[in-house]
């Protein structure tokens, strides 16, 4: 009997038996599912992040007195050995680094912004070189961006982050007026592009000052961060190799010593970012995978229901010339059908909570396009290995005990 | 039918056998069955329960294989046969008709008198019409798309019938085919008979009701294994459908 005489008979079986079918898949519909679910989610975030890390401009990297720390000791031991970064090192950057195209850095404190008695708690003040406008690109929305005559001047004038010219000037024309931040009256010269939030925290509740003025305000204490532009963004290890031997002659560091900064890449943070999902999606993988091996169990203890009420129209069909490869065929196929349809039923059920989760919750999601291939192989896997035996069960019956039961 | 093929018996057996193992003790079923059925013959296998029929009916019709002797099916050896060349005999060259019809209950008419094709890898419109066409040498061309469930006892056992036919098989195989089956019915069914046989076909009908055999040009009786009697019958070509 051929492939499709099978597949229709299969088809008819399931469709006869519609309810046991769904109650018999539910194991294999939610697994799929879920780990579809949870790779959108993933593969959405990763999307994501990448998104917003391309934000930090082409071929440009951050040196940082602290790397991206994940445990409590590295954080300790880089707080007593990692040394403050000044705006003197950005200068020797800019100076002995013949490949950096320009060089620019921040200080940041977080302080109160008032205006007229409305006051906005927490703001990060940066205090900038005025370059650093344009090497992480902000844009500009309304005025001007920081200029060199700003720094030059030490000016008391600000630009100000999307979120809180929306509080403070809320449908008012904010340039020219002022704002006060710790006791020091500013005036707004420009406010940037909404950046929007990352995972939650917003990207856009920033005051940008002159860096003279920073200094003048909070005093030296306040390491900077140094991002650096290289000429060519294709030759970034090299400028990043010049960055970091300029840095550890000023630290006086020996050969052998590790660095005592970090140097951050959108593509470093990327790739931690992306381990990190790594690790989360092989747990979901695992936990699912149970639900999967159960999915099968659920199908393979049907299908030996199914073959025990079939046995008499086994025994029909081997006495009008099935052979037990035949029925090995018919049987297989439709655990292996089954499967499928949970698949196809997972995948929809992925699709949708994926279109939900992305509407009604900030979590971004995307469905990968690799998963319906995947899951339809990952079922029809199920089909064989747990629908074999069953199968097996079948064409071994004896046609004439088969005929005989009830 | 090639004219050479008259001279070979449908049916030989020599010596033929079978024995099952019942826990510690041997059951022997069959103790040398000697048997030629020839070509267009009407026989009736008779005998009393445990007489060794059903066991005789099951090796006949390839569904078992014998412990001993030897079988000749349409002069093709087949008491040796594996698995998969049994079931292509049994696809070929036996048709058999059940007490019980044994009909695919979700199944249609046609697609019942179909399934022996499908198993013997004919094409779908082929397959078709020839199930149409034995669906109407049993007068049930109008019931086609009706399934089991919608159909009588009798018109069921036809359609079993029918689903025998449809190979144009050596050898039609009837087990008790009117056991589940009122007395008028019954009739009806052996008339139907009657007609396939004086169309040639060669029939062996299972049975233990006298009258049901008596239809039969020829009753072979069983007992306790071995062929009690063999009995030659006149044509009783007066009666008739």
């Amino acid at each position: 009997m051929n492939v499709v005489e099978s597949t229709k008979l299969a088809l008819e079986s399931i469709w006869a038996n519609r309810l046991r079918s769904f109650l018999t898949l539910l194991g294999v519909i939610i697994g799929i599912a879920s780990i579809i679910a949870t790779a959108a989610v993933i593969h959405g975030l990763n999307l994501y992040v990448a998104d917003k890390l391309s934000n930090l401009g082409q071929g440009v990297f951050v040196v940082k007195r602290f790397g991206l720390i994940t445990n409590r000791q590295d954080f300790l031991d880089a707080l007593r050995k990692n040394r403050r970064l000044e705006a003197i090192d950005g200068v020797a950057i800019r100076d002995r680094c013949p490949s950096a195209q320009a060089v620019g850095w921040q200080a940041s404190v977080t302080r109160d912004v008032v205006r007229d008695g409305h006051e906005i708690r927490d703001v990060q003040i940066g205090g900038i070189t005025p370059n650093l406008l344009e090497i992480e690109p902000f844009d500009v929305a309304e005025g001007r961006a920081l200029t060199p005559f700003d720094e030059e001047r030490a000016a008391a004038v600000a630009f100000l982050g999307h979120d809180v010219k929306e509080q403070l000037f809320p449908s008012l024309d904010p340039i020219g007026k002022s704002v006060r931040i710790a006791g020091q009256p500013l005036e707004i010269v420009g406010v940037a592009a909404k950046k929007g939030s990352f995972l939650g925290f917003s990207q856009d509740n920033f005051v940008k000052i002159p860096y003279g003025l920073h200094r003048k305000m909070f005093g030296s204490r306040p390491t900077v961060d140094i991002s650096v532009q290289a000429a060519d963004p294709a030759r970034l290890e090299d400028t990043m190799d010049e960055v970091r031997a300029v840095l550890r002659a000023r630290h006086h560091l020996r050969p052998g010593d590790p660095d005592d900064f970090a140097i951050l890449t959108a593509e470093g943070i990327n790739d931690l970012w992306r381990s990190l999902t790594q690790t989360i999606f092989s747990i979901a993988l695992f936990v699912v995978g149970i639900s999967l091996v159960v999915g099968g169990i659920v199908i393979m203890n049907i299908m030996l229901v199914s073959v025990i009420e079939r046995t008499r129209e086994i025994g029909v069909r081997k006495a009008v010339g099935a052979r037990q490869r035949d029925i090995v065929q018919q049987f297989l196929i439709e655990a292996v059908l089954l499967s499928c349809l949970g698949g196809v039923l997972g995948v929809l059920l992925a699709y949708a909570a994926t279109v939900a989760l992305s509407t009604f919750t900030p979590l971004p999601a995307a469905f990968p396009a690799w998963a319906p291939p995947t899951a339809f192989l990952i079922c029809t896997a199920i089909g064989v290995f747990f629908g074999i035996s069953p199968a097996k069960k079948a064409a071994r019956l004896d046609p004439i005990e088969a005929l005989r039961a009830e | 039918m090639a004219p050479t093929s008259e001279a070979i018996p449908v049916i030989r057996t020599r010596g033929l056998c079978r024995s099952f193992a019942m826990g510690a003790t041997m059951v022997h079923a069959l103790r040398g069955v000697d048997l030629e059925i020839h070509r267009n013959e009407y026989v009736a296998i008779m005998g009393p329960s445990g007489s060794g029929k059903s066991t005789l009916m099951n090796l006949i019709g390839c569904l078992d294989t014998p412990s001993d002797g030897e079988y000749w099916l349409d002069g093709q050896p087949v008491a040796r046969l594996g698995e998969a060349e049994l079931a292509r005999v049994r696809n070929q060259q036996i048709g058999f008709v059940f007490q019980t019809f044994n009909l695919l209950a979700r199944a249609t008419a046609l697609r019942n008198v179909e399934l022996p094709l499908i198993y013997g890898g004919v094409p779908p419109a082929e397959r078709r019409r020839r199930a149409e066409e034995a669906l109407a040498q049993v007068d049930l061309r109008d019931r086609m798309d009706h399934r089991p469930n919608q159909l009588s006892g009798g018109q069921r056992q036809r359609v079993s019938i029918a689903r025998a036919l449809v190979t144009r098989p050596s050898l039609l195989l009837a087990d008790e085919p009117t056991g589940n089956l009122d007395s008028k019915t019954s009739s009806e069914i052996m008339a139907l008979f009657d007609r396939l046989h004086r169309d040639g076909n060669t029939i062996v009908v299972v049975t233990h009701e006298r009258d049901i055999a008596e239809h039969c040009h020829r009753i072979v009786t069983i007992r306790d294994g071995v062929v009690a009697s063999d009995e030659r019958r006149v044509e009783r070509a007066a009666e008739g459908a």
